[in-house]
């Protein structure tokens, strides 16, 4: 083995240091390039090798928190009780109500021929790990490409839409919420049935604030009205609930509205997410037979 | 075996980066790899020290939101600048090594964020927000690792104090003022 001298290694120092530096920022470089849609190989094998120590790390946490939980909950369990028989109480008598509609409505079904068909499935997932970076906020979750999850696929909670899939490795999936300042999807104010409201939610990078734009200051927006998914982006279905406005600055005929939600979802720590197996229908290819749809060639 | 030591504490420094956030928020302002890097930029093994800055950043980007490499630019940066200030000053004080901590984190949060600008990417939260609480969650969790890892792995330094504590006795045996007496 060759042995270097002190002076010799402070001279190789600054020459290795800025080959790595090189290596880092063409790294960085192509990463950037195609953030929004790229897969990156070590990103998809380090999640992989990080799954064995993230689950159960995750799972022990869970469990020690769930623990210490449970014992500070013991507190308030007697007036909980209490509440919680009233509350019994009230939801019989509701019960019957809601036994007798649905008797009701499933005699209405069966008269109509209407089957029960659920739109997407959805993969229940456990977030196992938090962006190691204070400043990005992505997520990993427990399901991969050997449950069925793609890339770009959204990612939901009971409130509502959170993000979508960024990268995906065998065990493992990585996502992004719809606050990075990098996302956007088709949103429509109200039902997209009864609304033409319609705009496009890009992320403020503020971490609870989403912004809407292009939406005609002509348009009849309140704060308070909730804004759903349309499904004209090409990722994520139509109806998914985005959030609610908490803020208008008002347009004109020529300028629009600026309005600014609060997303419906919000990531916690160990949280249950859940994944829609859904892939948005194939892009129509541009037509070339359409007679505008080639360039007619020049006449020399 | 104190190259080894190190080592290991790296590893353990980037799984813990990786994993305990999603226990607790607030661990996210600790940057354990940065801790490690910058104690082994302080041992004057350069080049160790900027290869570990490389392996940490890139371990910590690959499971980030973030650009892969750009955690890996700023801590081969801060290695090399803190083995070329150990290189020219003396540091083995923990005194000394507060303000060395908190000054590689300032400047790779900076580094970090700016790389960030340049490539057009836009990181979440208050910018002068995230870098106060990461400046004073790292430096308070630099403090007491360093303690820690003094008394653990530095078999030189307790054989320096070893040497120099026999030696003073020896100087006080042979004082000629007190043979005098």
């Amino acid at each position: 083995m060759v042995e270097r001298s002190q002076k010799e290694v402070w001279k190789l120092t600054p020459w290795l240091v800025l080959l790595l530096l090189l290596g880092n920022f063409v790294l960085m470089a192509f990463d950037a390039r195609d953030i929004t849609s790229g897969q990156r190989i070590v990103r998809v094998w380090s999640q992989t090798v990080a799954d064995f120590i993230q689950s159960p790390v995750t799972t022990v946490s869970s469990l020690l928190w769930n623990y210490f939980g449970s014992i500070s909950n013991l507190r308030s369990a007697q007036s909980d009780n209490d509440v919680l028989k009233q509350r019994i109480q009230e939801l019989e008598v509701e019960l019957k109500g809601k036994e007798d509609l649905t008797s009701e409505n499933e005699r209405l079904r069966g008269l109509l021929d209407l089957k029960e068909k659920s739109k997407y499935k959805v993969l229940t997932a456990r977030i196992i790990g938090r962006d190691p970076s204070v400043w990005f906020d992505s997520s990993i979750i427990n399901r991969g490409t050997l449950d069925g999850v793609k890339l770009n696929m959204p990612v939901v909670t009971n409130g509502g839409l959170l993000g979508r899939v960024t990268a995906v490795s065998p065990l493992t999936a990585q996502f992004d919420l719809i606050t990075r300042d990098k996302s956007g999807l088709g949103a429509v104010v109200g039902e997209i049935s009864n609304s033409d409201v319609l705009g496009v939610v890009v992320g403020t990078s503020d971490d609870d604030i989403v912004e809407m734009r292009y939406v005609p200051g002509t348009a009849n927006v309140e704060p308070g009205q909730i804004v759903y998914t349309t499904g004209q982006d090409g990722i994520y279905p139509a109806g998914l609930k985005v959030g609610e406005i908490v803020q208008v600055d008002r347009g004109s005929a020529t300028t629009p509205h600026k309005i600014l939600i609060r997303p419906s979802s919000a990531v916690n720590s160990m949280q249950e997410v859940g994944v829609l197996l859904y892939e948005p229908p194939p892009k129509i290819e541009f037509d070339q037979k359409l007679p505008n749809a080639v360039k007619p060639e020049k006449k020399r | 075996m104190e190259q080894v030591k190190i080592t290991v504490a790296l590893i353990i420094a980037v799984l813990l980066q990786w994993t305990l956030r999603n226990v607790a928020e607030p661990f996210a302002y600790i940057d354990f790899p940065l801790i490690i890097v910058v104690y082994a930029a302080l041992q004057r093994n350069a080049i160790r020290a900027i290869f570990f800055g490389t392996f940490a950043g890139i371990a910590v980007d690959a499971l980030s939101g973030g650009l892969l490499g750009s955690n890996g630019f700023s801590k081969t940066l801060i290695a090399y600048i803190v083995s070329e200030l150990a290189r020219r000053v003396y540091m083995d004080n923990l005194l000394l090594r507060i303000p060395v901590i908190a000054g590689a984190c300032l400047l790779d949060d900076l580094i970090y964020f700016g790389m960030h600008r340049l490539l057009g990417q836009n990181p979440v939260g208050d910018v002068m927000v995230t870098i106060a609480y990461s400046l004073i969650g790292t430096t308070i969790a630099g403090t007491i690792i360093y303690l820690i890892l003094d008394f653990t792995l530095a078999e030189r330094t307790r054989s320096r104090k070893r040497d120099l504590l026999s030696t003073r006795r020896q100087t006080r045996r042979r004082n000629p003022i007190r043979l005098s007496k």
